[in-house]
Protein backbone atom coordinates (compact mmCIF):
# COMPACT_ATOMS: atom_id res chain seq x y z
CA UNK A 1 0.00 0.00 0.00
CA UNK A 2 2.82 2.64 0.60
CA UNK A 3 4.42 1.46 -2.33
CA UNK A 4 1.26 2.04 -4.63
CA UNK A 5 1.36 5.53 -2.69
CA UNK A 6 4.95 6.33 -3.45
CA UNK A 7 4.18 5.02 -7.59
CA UNK A 8 1.23 7.37 -7.77
CA UNK A 9 3.51 10.90 -6.67
CA UNK A 10 6.09 9.83 -8.94
CA UNK A 11 4.11 8.98 -11.84
CA UNK A 12 4.54 10.66 -15.15
CA UNK A 13 0.56 11.13 -15.59
CA UNK A 14 0.53 12.93 -12.24
CA UNK A 15 0.47 16.10 -13.52
CA UNK A 16 -2.38 15.55 -15.61
CA UNK A 17 -5.90 17.01 -14.15
CA UNK A 18 -6.80 14.44 -11.42
CA UNK A 19 -10.97 14.78 -12.84
CA UNK A 20 -10.12 13.93 -16.25
CA UNK A 21 -8.24 10.88 -14.80
CA UNK A 22 -11.07 9.65 -12.29
CA UNK A 23 -13.80 10.41 -15.31
CA UNK A 24 -11.40 7.88 -17.44
CA UNK A 25 -11.37 5.15 -14.77
CA UNK A 26 -14.85 5.11 -13.44
CA UNK A 27 -16.43 5.28 -17.12
CA UNK A 28 -13.93 2.95 -18.65
CA UNK A 29 -15.22 1.02 -15.66
CA UNK A 30 -18.69 1.13 -15.83
CA UNK A 31 -18.31 0.00 -19.45
CA UNK A 32 -16.48 -2.97 -18.78
CA UNK A 33 -18.56 -3.99 -16.17
CA UNK A 34 -22.05 -3.64 -18.35
CA UNK A 35 -20.51 -4.74 -21.51
CA UNK A 36 -19.38 -8.04 -19.94
CA UNK A 37 -17.54 -9.19 -23.25
CA UNK A 38 -14.09 -10.32 -23.23
CA UNK A 39 -13.43 -7.61 -26.17
CA UNK A 40 -14.21 -4.83 -24.16
CA UNK A 41 -12.15 -6.59 -21.28
CA UNK A 42 -8.97 -7.01 -23.25
CA UNK A 43 -9.24 -3.22 -24.81
CA UNK A 44 -10.02 -2.13 -21.24
CA UNK A 45 -6.86 -4.30 -19.47
CA UNK A 46 -4.42 -3.34 -22.56
CA UNK A 47 -5.52 0.12 -22.72
CA UNK A 48 -5.31 0.85 -18.97
CA UNK A 49 -2.36 -1.24 -18.61
CA UNK A 50 -0.37 0.67 -21.16
CA UNK A 51 -1.44 3.96 -19.93
CA UNK A 52 0.04 2.98 -16.38
CA UNK A 53 2.93 1.56 -16.97
CA UNK A 54 4.47 3.53 -20.52
CA UNK A 55 3.01 6.94 -19.97
CA UNK A 56 2.34 6.69 -15.97
CA UNK A 57 6.56 4.98 -15.49
CA UNK A 58 5.31 2.03 -13.20
CA UNK A 59 7.73 -0.83 -13.44
CA UNK A 60 6.04 -3.44 -15.21
CA UNK A 61 7.24 -6.45 -13.42
CA UNK A 62 5.55 -5.01 -10.05
CA UNK A 63 2.51 -3.70 -11.99
CA UNK A 64 1.67 -7.35 -13.35
CA UNK A 65 2.51 -8.92 -9.60
CA UNK A 66 -0.24 -6.13 -8.51
CA UNK A 67 -2.69 -8.42 -10.22
CA UNK A 68 -1.79 -11.81 -8.55
CA UNK A 69 -3.77 -10.99 -5.36
CA UNK A 70 -7.33 -10.58 -7.44
CA UNK A 71 -6.33 -13.30 -9.72
CA UNK A 72 -6.66 -15.67 -6.83
CA UNK A 73 -9.33 -14.46 -5.66
CA UNK A 74 -11.25 -14.96 -9.06
CA UNK A 75 -9.99 -18.39 -9.87
CA UNK A 76 -11.12 -19.35 -6.47
CA UNK A 77 -14.29 -18.29 -6.65
CA UNK A 78 -14.60 -18.80 -10.38
CA UNK A 79 -13.57 -22.30 -9.72
CA UNK A 80 -17.54 -23.13 -7.98
CA UNK A 81 -18.83 -22.34 -11.35
CA UNK A 82 -17.09 -24.12 -13.50
CA UNK A 83 -16.87 -27.27 -11.27
CA UNK A 84 -20.44 -28.62 -9.72
CA UNK A 85 -21.02 -31.93 -8.31
CA UNK A 86 -23.86 -34.14 -8.84
CA UNK A 87 -25.39 -37.74 -8.60
CA UNK A 88 -25.44 -38.40 -12.04
CA UNK A 89 -22.60 -37.72 -15.01
CA UNK A 90 -24.29 -34.80 -16.48
CA UNK A 91 -21.94 -33.23 -18.91
CA UNK A 92 -19.23 -34.43 -21.56
CA UNK A 93 -16.41 -34.59 -18.92
CA UNK A 94 -17.52 -36.38 -15.76
CA UNK A 95 -14.86 -37.63 -13.13
CA UNK A 96 -16.36 -40.20 -10.43
CA UNK A 97 -16.19 -39.45 -6.94
CA UNK A 98 -17.09 -42.24 -4.66
CA UNK A 99 -21.00 -41.80 -5.32
CA UNK A 100 -20.68 -39.18 -7.03
CA UNK A 101 -19.27 -37.00 -9.84
CA UNK A 102 -17.26 -33.48 -10.54
CA UNK A 103 -18.55 -32.33 -13.69
CA UNK A 104 -17.16 -29.73 -15.60
CA UNK A 105 -19.64 -27.84 -18.09
CA UNK A 106 -18.19 -26.21 -21.32
CA UNK A 107 -20.05 -23.28 -21.62
CA UNK A 108 -19.36 -22.41 -17.81
CA UNK A 109 -15.72 -22.51 -18.75
CA UNK A 110 -16.34 -19.89 -21.71
CA UNK A 111 -19.15 -17.84 -18.76
CA UNK A 112 -15.89 -17.92 -16.20
CA UNK A 113 -13.31 -16.96 -18.31
CA UNK A 114 -15.23 -13.92 -19.20
CA UNK A 115 -16.06 -13.26 -15.72
CA UNK A 116 -12.53 -13.10 -14.61
CA UNK A 117 -11.67 -10.88 -17.84
CA UNK A 118 -14.11 -8.53 -16.80
CA UNK A 119 -13.34 -8.35 -13.39
CA UNK A 120 -9.33 -7.85 -14.42
CA UNK A 121 -10.47 -4.91 -16.52
CA UNK A 122 -12.09 -3.18 -13.71
CA UNK A 123 -9.54 -3.75 -11.51
CA UNK A 124 -7.20 -2.25 -14.49
CA UNK A 125 -9.33 1.06 -13.88
CA UNK A 126 -8.78 1.74 -10.42
CA UNK A 127 -5.16 0.56 -10.48
CA UNK A 128 -4.56 3.28 -13.35
CA UNK A 129 -6.65 5.49 -10.78
CA UNK A 130 -4.72 4.42 -7.83
CA UNK A 131 -1.37 4.49 -9.41
CA UNK A 132 -1.30 7.77 -11.40
CA UNK A 133 -3.52 9.96 -8.61
CA UNK A 134 -1.80 10.83 -5.17
CA UNK A 135 -4.84 10.46 -2.50
CA UNK A 136 -4.62 14.90 -1.97
CA UNK A 137 -6.06 14.99 -6.02
CA UNK A 138 -8.42 12.31 -5.12
CA UNK A 139 -9.85 14.61 -2.39
CA UNK A 140 -10.28 17.54 -4.79
CA UNK A 141 -12.32 15.31 -7.25
CA UNK A 142 -14.93 14.28 -4.37
CA UNK A 143 -14.22 18.12 -3.36
CA UNK A 144 -15.75 18.90 -6.90
CA UNK A 145 -18.21 16.21 -6.82
CA UNK A 146 -19.49 17.74 -4.04
CA UNK A 147 -19.05 15.46 -1.72
CA UNK A 148 -19.84 16.08 2.09
CA UNK A 149 -17.19 18.22 3.79
CA UNK A 150 -17.05 16.20 7.11
CA UNK A 151 -16.13 13.03 4.85
CA UNK A 152 -13.75 14.77 2.79
CA UNK A 153 -12.01 15.87 5.74
CA UNK A 154 -12.04 12.60 7.65
CA UNK A 155 -10.09 11.16 4.90
CA UNK A 156 -7.88 13.84 4.38
CA UNK A 157 -6.66 13.71 8.56
CA UNK A 158 -6.99 9.74 8.10
CA UNK A 159 -4.56 9.75 5.05
CA UNK A 160 -2.24 11.97 6.81
CA UNK A 161 -2.10 10.08 9.84
CA UNK A 162 -1.82 6.36 8.63
CA UNK A 163 1.94 7.31 7.97
CA UNK A 164 2.53 8.65 10.99
CA UNK A 165 1.01 5.98 13.29
CA UNK A 166 2.60 3.65 10.28
CA UNK A 167 6.15 5.48 11.06
CA UNK A 168 5.40 4.28 14.82
CA UNK A 169 4.59 0.95 14.34
CA UNK A 170 7.47 0.13 13.11
CA UNK A 171 10.02 2.41 14.73
CA UNK A 172 8.00 0.66 18.02
CA UNK A 173 8.32 -2.78 16.10
CA UNK A 174 12.11 -3.00 15.58
CA UNK A 175 12.77 -1.62 18.81
CA UNK A 176 11.48 -4.29 20.28
CA UNK A 177 12.95 -7.13 17.92
CA UNK A 178 16.25 -5.25 18.60
CA UNK A 179 15.94 -6.55 21.90
CA UNK A 180 14.55 -10.17 20.87
CA UNK A 181 11.09 -9.09 21.54
CA UNK A 182 10.32 -11.99 18.73
CA UNK A 183 12.26 -14.55 19.66
CA UNK A 184 9.61 -17.37 20.05
CA UNK A 185 5.87 -17.47 18.81
CA UNK A 186 4.54 -16.23 22.78
CA UNK A 187 7.26 -13.37 22.76
CA UNK A 188 6.01 -12.18 19.69
CA UNK A 189 2.55 -12.07 20.49
CA UNK A 190 3.46 -10.48 23.79
CA UNK A 191 5.11 -7.64 21.45
CA UNK A 192 2.89 -7.53 19.24
CA UNK A 193 0.23 -6.48 21.60
CA UNK A 194 2.19 -4.25 23.85
CA UNK A 195 2.77 -2.03 20.42
CA UNK A 196 -0.51 -1.81 19.38
CA UNK A 197 -1.46 -0.72 23.43
CA UNK A 198 1.70 1.97 23.08
CA UNK A 199 -0.44 2.80 19.48
CA UNK A 200 -3.44 3.21 20.68
CA UNK A 201 -2.09 5.55 23.71
CA UNK A 202 0.27 7.69 21.05
CA UNK A 203 -2.37 8.19 18.77
CA UNK A 204 -4.96 9.64 21.37
CA UNK A 205 -1.76 11.71 22.83
CA UNK A 206 -1.51 12.81 18.95
CA UNK A 207 -4.95 14.15 18.21
CA UNK A 208 -5.13 15.78 21.38
CA UNK A 209 -1.83 17.71 20.22
CA UNK A 210 -2.85 18.11 16.52
CA UNK A 211 -5.78 19.43 17.79
CA UNK A 212 -3.63 22.10 19.37
CA UNK A 213 -1.92 22.93 16.97
CA UNK A 214 -4.58 23.30 14.60
CA UNK A 215 -6.85 25.46 17.07
CA UNK A 216 -3.26 27.68 17.44
CA UNK A 217 -3.48 28.35 13.58
CA UNK A 218 -7.63 29.61 14.49
CA UNK A 219 -8.80 26.88 13.22
CA UNK A 220 -12.67 27.05 13.58
CA UNK A 221 -14.58 23.45 12.88
CA UNK A 222 -13.75 23.54 9.13
CA UNK A 223 -10.90 22.72 7.61
CA UNK A 224 -10.30 25.10 5.21
CA UNK A 225 -7.36 24.95 2.44
CA UNK A 226 -6.52 26.10 -0.96
CA UNK A 227 -7.13 23.15 -2.96
CA UNK A 228 -4.57 22.98 -5.78
CA UNK A 229 -4.30 20.69 -8.90
CA UNK A 230 -3.79 20.50 -12.36
CA UNK A 231 -6.10 21.96 -14.88
CA UNK A 232 -7.69 20.16 -17.76
CA UNK A 233 -6.39 21.06 -21.29
CA UNK A 234 -8.41 20.82 -23.63
CA UNK A 235 -6.40 18.31 -25.12
CA UNK A 236 -6.75 16.34 -22.09
CA UNK A 237 -10.44 16.31 -22.35
CA UNK A 238 -10.74 15.53 -26.11
CA UNK A 239 -8.67 12.78 -25.57
CA UNK A 240 -10.44 11.18 -22.84
CA UNK A 241 -13.77 12.24 -24.40
CA UNK A 242 -12.95 10.15 -27.78
CA UNK A 243 -11.59 7.22 -25.81
CA UNK A 244 -15.02 6.37 -24.21
CA UNK A 245 -16.37 7.40 -27.22
CA UNK A 246 -14.83 4.86 -29.12
CA UNK A 247 -15.47 2.20 -26.00
CA UNK A 248 -18.53 3.00 -26.14
CA UNK A 249 -19.23 2.49 -29.89
CA UNK A 250 -17.31 -0.93 -29.47
CA UNK A 251 -19.74 -1.84 -26.77
CA UNK A 252 -23.13 -0.83 -29.19
CA UNK A 253 -21.14 -2.88 -32.30
CA UNK A 254 -20.60 -5.97 -30.35
CA UNK A 255 -24.04 -6.20 -28.61
CA UNK A 256 -26.08 -5.55 -32.27
CA UNK A 257 -23.51 -8.56 -33.45
CA UNK A 258 -24.52 -10.77 -31.00
CA UNK B 1 5.89 49.15 24.93
CA UNK B 2 5.70 45.73 25.81
CA UNK B 3 3.67 43.35 23.05
CA UNK B 4 3.51 40.55 25.60
CA UNK B 5 3.01 40.41 29.15
CA UNK B 6 1.76 37.87 31.72
CA UNK B 7 1.09 38.54 35.14
CA UNK B 8 1.39 35.74 37.84
CA UNK B 9 0.04 33.18 35.80
CA UNK B 10 -0.66 29.69 37.06
CA UNK B 11 -1.72 26.54 35.03
CA UNK B 12 -1.95 23.49 36.60
CA UNK B 13 -2.98 20.77 34.27
CA UNK B 14 -5.94 18.57 35.48
CA UNK B 15 -4.12 15.48 37.05
CA UNK B 16 -2.69 18.04 39.83
CA UNK B 17 0.71 18.81 37.83
CA UNK B 18 1.46 22.40 38.50
CA UNK B 19 3.16 23.63 35.34
CA UNK B 20 3.25 27.27 35.72
CA UNK B 21 3.43 28.99 39.08
CA UNK B 22 3.50 32.45 38.63
CA UNK B 23 5.00 33.48 36.06
CA UNK B 24 5.63 36.88 35.28
CA UNK B 25 7.27 37.98 32.28
CA UNK B 26 7.15 40.84 29.57
CA UNK B 27 8.36 40.59 25.99
CA UNK B 28 9.45 43.35 24.69
CA UNK B 29 8.34 44.56 20.47
CA UNK B 30 11.27 43.50 18.45
CA UNK B 31 12.97 41.82 21.25
CA UNK B 32 14.66 38.14 20.87
CA UNK B 33 13.64 35.96 23.64
CA UNK B 34 15.05 32.33 24.25
CA UNK B 35 13.96 30.26 27.04
CA UNK B 36 15.98 27.85 28.41
CA UNK B 37 15.22 25.21 30.94
CA UNK B 38 14.70 21.30 31.67
CA UNK B 39 12.53 19.02 30.11
CA UNK B 40 9.60 19.45 31.75
CA UNK B 41 10.28 23.05 33.24
CA UNK B 42 6.68 24.52 32.09
CA UNK B 43 8.06 26.25 28.47
CA UNK B 44 5.63 24.62 26.33
CA UNK B 45 2.72 25.10 28.64
CA UNK B 46 3.67 28.51 28.90
CA UNK B 47 3.58 28.94 25.24
CA UNK B 48 0.52 27.20 24.89
CA UNK B 49 -0.60 29.97 27.27
CA UNK B 50 0.84 33.00 25.50
CA UNK B 51 -1.58 31.99 22.33
CA UNK B 52 -4.75 31.23 24.50
CA UNK B 53 -4.67 27.28 23.82
CA UNK B 54 -4.61 26.86 27.72
CA UNK B 55 -6.35 29.83 29.92
CA UNK B 56 -4.23 30.60 33.09
CA UNK B 57 -6.46 29.72 36.55
CA UNK B 58 -5.11 32.81 37.65
CA UNK B 59 -2.93 35.75 36.52
CA UNK B 60 -3.70 37.26 33.07
CA UNK B 61 -2.06 38.14 29.77
CA UNK B 62 -1.79 41.37 28.02
CA UNK B 63 -1.45 41.44 24.21
CA UNK B 64 -0.15 45.23 23.72
CA UNK B 65 -1.33 46.65 27.25
CA UNK B 66 -5.00 44.72 26.71
CA UNK B 67 -6.03 41.80 28.87
CA UNK B 68 -6.69 38.54 26.38
CA UNK B 69 -10.35 38.43 25.69
CA UNK B 70 -11.26 34.55 25.75
CA UNK B 71 -14.12 34.54 23.55
CA UNK B 72 -14.36 32.48 20.38
CA UNK B 73 -13.30 36.21 18.40
CA UNK B 74 -10.77 37.41 20.84
CA UNK B 75 -8.83 34.35 20.90
CA UNK B 76 -8.91 34.62 16.64
CA UNK B 77 -7.99 37.79 17.15
CA UNK B 78 -4.86 36.79 19.50
CA UNK B 79 -3.63 33.56 17.56
CA UNK B 80 -3.95 35.24 14.18
CA UNK B 81 -0.76 38.14 15.60
CA UNK B 82 0.78 34.88 18.08
CA UNK B 83 2.02 31.94 16.30
CA UNK B 84 3.54 28.66 17.91
CA UNK B 85 5.61 26.42 15.37
CA UNK B 86 5.40 23.50 17.69
CA UNK B 87 8.38 20.55 18.41
CA UNK B 88 7.46 18.18 16.84
CA UNK B 89 6.40 18.40 13.08
CA UNK B 90 4.36 15.35 12.44
CA UNK B 91 2.15 17.06 15.31
CA UNK B 92 1.85 20.01 13.58
CA UNK B 93 1.17 19.37 9.63
CA UNK B 94 -2.50 18.17 9.14
CA UNK B 95 -2.51 17.56 5.08
CA UNK B 96 -0.31 15.30 3.35
CA UNK B 97 -0.25 18.06 0.80
CA UNK B 98 2.18 20.94 1.67
CA UNK B 99 0.16 23.54 -0.46
CA UNK B 100 -2.75 22.88 0.98
CA UNK B 101 -1.02 22.48 4.55
CA UNK B 102 0.54 26.21 4.27
CA UNK B 103 -2.47 27.38 3.45
CA UNK B 104 -4.55 26.46 6.30
CA UNK B 105 -3.83 29.51 8.39
CA UNK B 106 -4.69 31.53 6.14
CA UNK B 107 -7.71 30.53 4.55
CA UNK B 108 -8.55 30.42 8.55
CA UNK B 109 -8.30 34.25 8.36
CA UNK B 110 -10.66 34.78 5.94
CA UNK B 111 -7.97 35.81 3.14
CA UNK B 112 -9.48 35.73 -0.64
CA UNK B 113 -8.23 33.07 -2.59
CA UNK B 114 -6.25 35.05 -4.55
CA UNK B 115 -4.62 36.83 -1.71
CA UNK B 116 -3.97 33.29 -0.10
CA UNK B 117 -2.40 31.84 -2.94
CA UNK B 118 0.24 34.66 -3.47
CA UNK B 119 1.01 34.80 -0.32
CA UNK B 120 1.39 30.89 -0.13
CA UNK B 121 3.88 31.03 -2.98
CA UNK B 122 5.55 33.82 -1.78
CA UNK B 123 6.46 32.15 1.78
CA UNK B 124 7.36 29.04 -0.12
CA UNK B 125 9.92 30.91 -2.12
CA UNK B 126 11.12 32.62 0.74
CA UNK B 127 11.77 29.54 2.95
CA UNK B 128 12.96 27.13 -0.01
CA UNK B 129 9.94 24.92 0.24
CA UNK B 130 9.57 24.79 -3.81
CA UNK B 131 11.85 22.15 -4.22
CA UNK B 132 9.41 19.53 -2.95
CA UNK B 133 6.00 21.51 -2.92
CA UNK B 134 5.22 18.64 -4.74
CA UNK B 135 5.86 15.95 -2.40
CA UNK B 136 3.48 14.86 0.14
CA UNK B 137 4.19 15.70 3.61
CA UNK B 138 4.96 12.00 4.87
CA UNK B 139 8.07 11.49 2.21
CA UNK B 140 9.68 15.02 3.50
CA UNK B 141 12.45 14.68 5.65
CA UNK B 142 12.73 16.09 8.74
CA UNK B 143 14.37 19.41 7.94
CA UNK B 144 11.74 19.96 5.15
CA UNK B 145 8.92 19.18 7.56
CA UNK B 146 10.20 21.76 10.23
CA UNK B 147 10.55 24.60 6.81
CA UNK B 148 7.05 23.44 6.26
CA UNK B 149 6.15 24.09 9.56
CA UNK B 150 7.31 27.40 10.06
CA UNK B 151 5.88 28.28 6.63
CA UNK B 152 2.49 27.31 8.44
CA UNK B 153 2.84 29.98 10.83
CA UNK B 154 4.85 33.07 9.10
CA UNK B 155 2.20 32.71 6.13
CA UNK B 156 -0.38 34.62 8.34
CA UNK B 157 2.03 36.84 9.23
CA UNK B 158 1.84 37.37 12.99
CA UNK B 159 3.61 39.99 15.41
CA UNK B 160 5.03 37.43 17.72
CA UNK B 161 6.42 33.93 16.25
CA UNK B 162 7.51 31.35 18.95
CA UNK B 163 9.27 28.14 18.27
CA UNK B 164 9.82 25.75 20.56
CA UNK B 165 12.94 24.13 20.21
CA UNK B 166 13.51 24.92 16.09
CA UNK B 167 16.33 22.84 15.32
CA UNK B 168 15.98 19.99 17.81
CA UNK B 169 17.12 16.55 15.88
CA UNK B 170 17.97 18.67 12.54
CA UNK B 171 21.40 17.62 10.55
CA UNK B 172 23.80 20.76 10.38
CA UNK B 173 23.02 22.15 6.66
CA UNK B 174 19.23 22.35 8.35
CA UNK B 175 20.12 24.01 10.95
CA UNK B 176 22.39 26.71 9.79
CA UNK B 177 19.63 27.25 6.82
CA UNK B 178 16.70 27.48 9.71
CA UNK B 179 18.78 29.77 11.34
CA UNK B 180 19.28 31.77 8.46
CA UNK B 181 15.80 32.45 8.20
CA UNK B 182 15.14 33.03 11.83
CA UNK B 183 18.02 35.80 12.12
CA UNK B 184 15.96 38.01 9.31
CA UNK B 185 12.70 37.40 11.12
CA UNK B 186 13.15 40.35 13.81
CA UNK B 187 14.40 42.65 10.48
CA UNK B 188 10.44 42.06 9.54
CA UNK B 189 9.15 43.53 12.30
CA UNK B 190 8.54 40.01 13.66
CA UNK B 191 9.03 39.67 17.24
CA UNK B 192 10.99 36.32 17.96
CA UNK B 193 10.79 33.91 21.37
CA UNK B 194 12.46 30.44 21.21
CA UNK B 195 12.59 27.61 23.45
CA UNK B 196 15.89 25.71 23.09
CA UNK B 197 18.69 23.86 24.68
CA UNK B 198 21.87 25.03 22.51
CA UNK B 199 23.47 27.37 24.52
CA UNK B 200 25.35 28.77 22.04
CA UNK B 201 22.81 30.01 19.67
CA UNK B 202 20.65 31.23 22.91
CA UNK B 203 24.42 33.54 23.63
CA UNK B 204 24.65 34.06 19.96
CA UNK B 205 21.73 35.11 19.44
CA UNK B 206 19.03 36.31 22.00
CA UNK B 207 18.65 39.93 23.35
CA UNK B 208 17.42 38.13 26.39
CA UNK B 209 17.43 34.92 28.97
CA UNK B 210 15.04 33.54 30.79
CA UNK B 211 15.97 30.62 32.71
CA UNK B 212 12.39 28.20 33.73
CA UNK B 213 13.12 26.08 36.30
CA UNK B 214 9.48 24.23 37.95
CA UNK B 215 7.45 25.93 36.62
CA UNK B 216 8.44 29.38 37.64
CA UNK B 217 10.66 32.11 35.90
CA UNK B 218 14.42 31.43 37.79
CA UNK B 219 15.95 34.18 36.38
CA UNK B 220 15.71 36.49 33.56
CA UNK B 221 18.25 39.40 32.12
CA UNK B 222 20.89 40.41 29.21
CA UNK B 223 22.17 36.87 27.85
CA UNK B 224 25.84 37.71 28.83
CA UNK B 225 24.66 38.64 32.36
CA UNK B 226 23.16 35.05 32.66
CA UNK B 227 25.42 33.28 31.18
CA UNK B 228 28.78 34.62 32.76
CA UNK B 229 26.53 33.29 35.90
CA UNK B 230 27.81 29.34 36.39
CA UNK B 231 26.12 29.21 39.63
CA UNK B 232 22.52 30.06 38.44
CA UNK B 233 22.98 28.14 35.23
CA UNK B 234 23.89 24.92 37.26
CA UNK B 235 21.11 25.34 39.77
CA UNK B 236 18.44 25.55 36.31
CA UNK B 237 20.86 22.02 35.11
CA UNK B 238 22.24 23.54 32.42
CA UNK B 239 25.59 24.28 30.90
CA UNK B 240 27.49 27.38 30.57
CA UNK B 241 28.38 27.91 26.60
CA UNK B 242 31.97 26.62 25.15
CA UNK B 243 32.53 30.63 24.51
CA UNK B 244 31.72 31.85 28.08
CA UNK B 245 33.99 29.08 29.35
CA UNK B 246 37.09 29.62 27.44
CA UNK B 247 36.41 32.95 28.24
CA UNK B 248 36.24 33.46 31.74
CA UNK B 249 39.32 30.87 31.59
CA UNK B 250 41.76 33.20 29.55
CA UNK B 251 40.84 36.38 31.90
CA UNK B 252 41.51 34.41 35.14
CA UNK B 253 44.79 33.43 33.18
CA UNK B 254 45.08 36.99 32.42
CA UNK B 255 45.94 36.01 28.88
CA UNK B 256 42.85 38.64 27.69
CA UNK B 257 41.80 41.76 29.29
CA UNK B 258 38.74 40.93 31.94
CA UNK B 259 37.19 44.55 31.16
CA UNK B 260 36.73 43.37 27.76
CA UNK B 261 32.73 42.85 26.90
CA UNK B 262 31.57 39.33 26.65
CA UNK B 263 32.18 37.59 23.78
CA UNK B 264 28.73 36.68 22.23
CA UNK B 265 30.80 34.18 19.60
CA UNK B 266 33.92 32.28 19.27
CA UNK B 267 34.57 34.77 16.59
CA UNK B 268 34.75 37.72 18.84
CA UNK B 269 36.67 35.25 21.32
CA UNK B 270 39.13 34.66 18.50
CA UNK B 271 39.74 38.16 18.15
CA UNK B 272 40.35 39.05 21.41
CA UNK B 273 42.91 36.05 21.37
CA UNK B 274 44.36 37.52 18.42
CA UNK B 275 44.66 41.87 19.54
CA UNK B 276 45.80 39.91 22.71
CA UNK B 277 48.80 37.60 21.12
CA UNK B 278 49.98 40.77 18.98
CA UNK B 279 49.45 43.44 20.90
CA UNK B 280 51.87 41.23 23.40
CA UNK B 281 54.50 40.56 20.51
CA UNK B 282 54.58 43.94 19.34
CA UNK B 283 55.03 45.23 23.34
Amino acid sequence: MIMLDKMAYSSGLRYISPCVKAFTAVTTLLLCVTAHSAVISLITLAVMGGLTVYKGGACPLYYIRLYRIPLLFLVLSTFTIVVSISKEPLSEVALPLFRYYLTFKGDAFYFAGNLILTALGAVSCLYFLSLTTPVTDLLYVLDILHCPGILVELLLLVYRFIFVLYDMAAAITVSQKSRLGNKDFKTSLHAMSGMLVMLLIRALKKSNLLYDAMESRCYNGKILVLRESARASRKEIVMAAAFEAVMLGICLLLRRIS
Amino acid sequence: MSILKTENITYVYEDGTKALNNVSLTIEKGEKTALLGANGSGKSTFFLCLNGILKPQRGRILFKDQPVDYSRKGLLELRSKVGIVFQDPDNQLFSASVYQEISFGLMNLGASEQEAVKRVEAVMEELEILPFRHKPTHLLSGGQKKQVALADILVMEPEIVILDEPVSALDPKHTEMLNDKLIRLPDKGITVIIATHDMDYALEWADKVVLFRNGEVFAEGRAEDIFMNGELLKRTNLIQPDVIKLFSDLCAQGIIDGNLPVPRNFKTLEKYITDSVRSRSNG
